[in-house]
């Protein structure tokens, strides 16, 4: 009598199921241990293989990933914020990313930059209306970022620097008058700083950007 | 001109406080690994006090003697590395690039000084610790060397500000956490390449002297002191 199993068996031998166990549980390891900044580190094994897969990826995940270029552009938002609009409208980049020429941090703007203007403006729309109820209740929206580095990259960004340099917006963040909601318009690696600081003249030490 | 980072501590000052210690700890991420690893020599310390005892009790002296990263010209970490995480930069920093680390330790063998630590785990802190974590500072993950960056983030910031405000960095103000904590201004950092730097000026001073000189690393760091170093009676 052949049983379903002992067809497997057959058709598996032992050393190949051992192979393709040792591969599953690997990988399953590479996966889990995720690496991150604090807010990930719950998850993460203090006795687990390295953060690293390989110096450019996490894991194996994400260097087969990367491969294929299968990163998505687009986040998940609260709701479709039009930069198209409002670029169109003659608003610039700093009147709502107000940090860009301060510090590091460019900024996402809160409820209360949007109805500055949102007070006045096209209040009757039901968008306008939603966000004037939030800032009456103090609360605000959950936007996640688009540009983003993985922090086992160690790299440290600051904006005002870049736009004394009079480097434009749009090199790093694309045309966002062409864009709706924001969008990964341009592959941040780190031949795409490299190559813009070689051009500029300055520093391309390592620790210029990571430290 | 390139800066030249350099440090001068003087040991006459130093009360063997730890602030230092402290400091270094909050402002660098460095975590804690709790007192069983810490005794398989797992314990991270960027700066350590050692303390040396002279002459027989009663009359008994204690000298503390603070060591981190010495950042040696002729540094023999860098020599060793195979993917070039350690090396020198154009100020003359001793740098550690994480990213490069591939965790083979060689530098840790390879350092005089004994300052450089290697991560056996992912960093955890203790609760509500977590929350105070620098944000210009990388977190280290299992796997990779770790030292003293000399505090990188702020001369970079420094830089920065002085870039922006179209003017060159005054001496002084500039500190990395350990000499910023000192309360008996110990430690002194500055540019050696400015000859009117206090830190310059202290490096050409009579009282002193390189840790473990005659092994050529040619440290950075000097160490003052009015009365010799009475080496047999280190322990």
């Amino acid at each position: 009598m052949a049983s379903p199993s002992r067809k497997i068996g057959r058709a598996w031998p032992n050393w190949a199921l051992a192979i393709l166990g040792l591969v599953t549980v690997t990988t399953a390891a590479c996966t889990f241990a995720s690496p991150g900044q604090p807010s990930g580190m719950a998850e993460r094994s203090r006795w687990g293989t390295s953060a690293v897969f390989t110096p450019a990826h996490a894991t194996a995940g994400d260097a087969i990933a990367a491969f294929f270029d299968s990163r998505p552009d687009t986040v998940a938002q609260p709701f479709d914020f039009s930069h198209q609009i409002h670029l169109g409208k003659g608003a610039v980049c700093t009147d709502c990313h107000t940090g860009v020429e301060q510090g590091p941090r460019a900024g996402i703007p809160t409820v209360n930059t949007c109805m500055i203007c949102h007070s006045q403006i096209a209040t009757d729309r039901p968008l306008i209306i939603k966000l004037a109820e939030m800032q009456e209740k103090g609360l605000d929206l959950a936007w996640n970022r688009v540009y983003d580095y993985q922090p086992q990259a160690h790299v440290r960004f600051n904006h005002a620097p870049h736009v004394r340099a009079e480097v434009a917006c749009s090199t790093c963040h694309g045309n966002q008058a062409e864009q709706t909601v924001a969008r990964r318009a341009v592959d941040m690696n780190m031949a795409f700083c490299v190559n813009c600081h070689k051009a500029k003249q300055v520093s391309n030490d390592c620790l210029t950007c990571h430290y | 001109m390139a800066y030249r980072w350099g440090m001068a501590v003087d040991i006459d000052k130093c009360t063997g406080c730890e602030a230092c210690v402290t400091a270094c700890h909050a402002e660098n991420n460095i975590p804690t690994v709790g007192a069983g690893q810490a005794s398989r020599g797992r314990a991270m310390h960027w700066i350590r006090v050692e303390r040396y005892y002279e002459g027989s009790f009663p009359d008994v002296r204690l000298k503390f003697r603070p060591v981190l990263c010495q950042q040696c010209d002729n540094a023999p970490c860098e020599a060793v590395c195979p993917t070039y995480a350690a090396h020198q930069n154009e100020d003359g920093l001793n740098a550690q690039v994480y990213n490069r680390c591939i965790g083979t330790r060689y530098c840790a063998n390879a350092c005089t000084y004994n300052v450089r630590f290697f991560n056996f785990f992912n960093p955890e802190w203790p609760k509500p610790l977590h929350l105070q974590l620098n944000p210009d500072v990388s977190i280290r993950e299992v796997g990779v060397m770790e030292k003293c960056t000399f505090c990188v983030q702020r001369i970079k910031a420094a830089k920065t500000e002085a870039t922006a405000a179209q003017r060159e960095l005054v001496d002084g103000a500039l500190q990395p956490a350990c000499a910023q904590a000192c309360p008996t201004t110990a430690i002194i950092f500055g540019d050696l390449n400015d000859p009117e730097s206090r830190v310059a000026r202290l490096a050409r001073s009579p009282r002193g002297t390189k840790l473990l000189e005659d092994l050529g690393a040619e440290p950075k760091i000097t160490y003052l002191q009015k009365q010799p170093w009475h080496e047999p009676d280190a322990y």
